[in-house]
């Protein structure tokens, strides 16, 4: 076995050593609060995202492919700037990367010239995004929240033809005042008042036909396992459509999760634990039938009390078109009844009486 | 992106506002030119004390703090990179963890401050230069498949077996009993295997290095769980033989073993 030292694979290896380890002194000569040496809590919290993402599976033959692509892409290191192209601003930002299964916040210096924009990695002399300045239709901030809590602002860029592109740089700001400033320099106008819509980042593939969404939201979601490993929440996001509500796994890029609207029997919003680790987290419990019998699915995000409220508003609709609950015939007359109250309080006619409920009544008068 | 948030931890006359950001400590060497390869493209020069040499660059006293993920990586990176072309160039290098940064005091600079720590821990980074000299440090991580070995503790222990075997033609609500029993015997199991493996794989290992620290195993993303997290230091041209050993590890049903290197020694010069 030969040691790997790749970049891609191993960062957290050399995290580990570069933030823990490594020759401590121990004089009051070094920048510290309280004795503990300034790396730390802050940083580690900037590459805690990054750390998850990267996996420990180091498979072989990955390993090899993605050295291979690596010596592929190495190609140019050298800037493309075309001659005599001059550079607005360069700041260090992240593009969001979404074609065909593979989407990722993907970062390289991000050039803005006097005619068009692009983001470069530099160590794969690679154009990650470009666009020429005149096509950008419309510019928004946002902000958004990542799943490690962290808000962060986003600039939209709205293009010709309609498509949405996303970059992240530490000063949004004045990242979209420099474009403003250098397309107007050009004569380049953005259109008054567009507004850009949401960012779609998932192509939603699994609507029937007829199916819209509600809401959708960023929802944790506790998995059942039945092996070893046991139930875990995973991250995803919940929708609710016009016909149901599912759960999509974004990291197996599948649909893990789903009831029709009409076996839903309630939800309720409420605080508990849900690990050693997480405590007093607001957990969405979801009621429904399946295959005769009742089930939970719990998600948890910040807005469980709103999904609570659009989830039993959705389930009310769905209850008064779908009344009619399911009949059933009395065992003994035959007199039809609704299921419920045959099972509950017995046949009205004859007096026939769940087996069920039989056995009940004397354990009952024995206590 | 050349703002960034720092943390002023003191404030004062100049002496007191100037710091050293430390790379390593190397033994003296030829001159090397580093240039701009520093964190945040600063210039990267050398101080040195007797055959004592500190790679260094000049900063204001306070730590490089951000919360931009990208940023923190390119100066993660570029500290690496300069511990790592010195450790090329002078093949021995005591590493600092990365935002080690000496400060002056009132009257004193910080490259006297330094100096005056490198005279006094003369003795303690001789030391530590001579442990890691010609050495590297590995990292040995190893995994297994719980699913797997679930599966073959079924199959191994007859206890386990029959109980499994049983549950099968159980109605519904005793099968969960069952169930329930199964999962606890089974994880005691694992437990008391994945101890073993660790202290065999351990004395394996050990017969192969000059010295290792094992540290904390670490949660995974994916279905594997790591049963043990290993630093090696090895004599640069000896990683062969570990290599031999991990490769008979890894070919053991479920075992899973990532080795990566060679790092400089961080691990092997702290206290």
């Amino acid at each position: 076995m030969e040691p790997t030292r790749e970049p891609h694979a191993t960062l957290v290896d050399l995290l580990d050593r570069l933030l823990d380890k490594g020759l401590v002194i121990h004089a009051d000569i070094i920048i510290s609060v309280a004795g503990i040496p300034l790396i730390g809590v802050n940083l580690r919290a900037a590459l805690a995202g990054m750390e998850t993402m990267l996996e420990y599976g180091l498979l072989k033959d990955w390993d090899q492919r993605s050295r291979s692509w690596e010596t592929e892409h190495r190609k140019s290191l050298a800037v493309p700037l075309e001659e005599g192209e001059e550079v607005v601003l360069k700041v260090f930002g992240s593009y969001y990367y979404s074609e065909g299964i593979y989407t990722a916040w993907r970062s390289g210096w991000l050039y803005l010239t006097k005619n068009r924009m692009f983001l470069y990695h530099r160590d794969f002399g690679e154009s990650l995004f470009e666009t020429p300045l005149d096509k950008i239709r419309a510019l928004d901030v946002r902000v958004e929240r990542s799943f490690t809590g962290k808000d962060r602002e986003i600039l939209y860029l709205l293009l010709q033809g309609g498509s949405i592109a996303r970059l992240a740089v530490l000063d949004t700001g004045e990242l979209k005042e420099r474009i403003v400033d250098t397309m107007n320099g050009r004569g380049a106008q953005l259109e008054d008042g567009r507004i850009i819509d949401d960012y779609e980042e998932r192509a939603i593939t699994f609507l029937e036909k007829d199916e819209t969404v509600k809401c959708r939201g960023k929802m944790w979601h506790l998995v059942r396992d039945k092996s070893v490993l046991g139930d875990t929440w995973k991250p995803g996001y919940l929708y609710l459509t016009n016909k149901r509500l599912c759960w999509w796994y974004e990291f197996e890029r599948r649909v893990l999760f789903e009831s029709p609207l009409e076996r839903i029997n309630a939800s309720v919003a409420e605080i508990r634990d849900l690990s050693r680790v997480l405590k007093q987290k607001q957990v969405l419990d979801v009621i429904y039938s399946k295959n005769g019998s009742k089930e939970v699915a719990s998600f948890s995000a910040k807005e469980t009390q709103e999904w609570q409220d659009a989830l039993n508003k959705a389930i009310a609709r769905e209850g008064s078109i779908n009344a009619e609950e399911k009949t059933e015939t009395c065992p003994r007359c035959g007199r039809e009844e609704l299921e419920g109250t045959l099972l509950k309080d017995g046949c009205a006619k004859c007096g026939w009486v769940s087996p069920r409920l039989k056995k009940r009544i004397p354990n009952v008068l024995k206590a | 992106m050349e703002e960034h948030k720092r943390v002023i931890t003191s404030q004062g006359d100049s002496m007191t506002q100037k710091g050293l950001y430390l790379y390593c400590i190397t033994e003296a060497f030829e001159k090397l030119d580093l240039s701009n390869m520093g964190v945040d493209d600063n210039r990267v020069y050398t101080i040195g004390y007797k055959d004592l040499v500190a790679v260094v660059h000049d900063c204001p006293a306070a730590a490089y703090d951000s919360k931009d993920r990208e940023l923190v990586k390119k100066w993660v990176m570029a500290h690496q990179g300069v511990v790592e072309h010195v450790w090329e160039r002078s093949g021995t290098v005591v590493p600092f963890s990365f935002d080690t940064i000496i400060r002056g005091e009132e009257s004193i600079t910080a490259e006297q401050n330094l100096i005056k720590w490198l005279e006094t821990d003369y003795g303690r980074l001789k030391e530590a230069l001579d442990k890691v000299r010609g050495r590297a440090e590995y990292g040995v991580q190893i995994f297994w498949d719980p699913k797997i070995m679930a599966d073959k503790i079924v199959e191994d222990v007859p206890e386990i077996k029959k109980l499994h075997d049983e549950m099968k033609s159980k109605p519904a609500g005793a099968a969960y009993l069952y169930e329930e029993k199964l999962k606890s015997l089974v994880r005691k199991e694992m437990e008391k295997r994945a101890d073993n493996y660790f202290k065999q794989f351990y004395r394996e290992i050990r017969s192969e290095v000059d010295d290792m620290k094992v540290d904390r195993a670490k949660k995974t993303d994916n279905n594997l769980q790591m049963i043990m997290n290993l630093s090696c230091l090895v004599i640069k041209e000896e990683a062969k033989g570990l290599g031999e050993v991990l490769d008979g590890l890894d070919s053991r049903e479920g075992v899973c073993v990532r080795f990566t290197g060679p790092w400089p020694p961080y691990s092997f010069v702290g206290a």
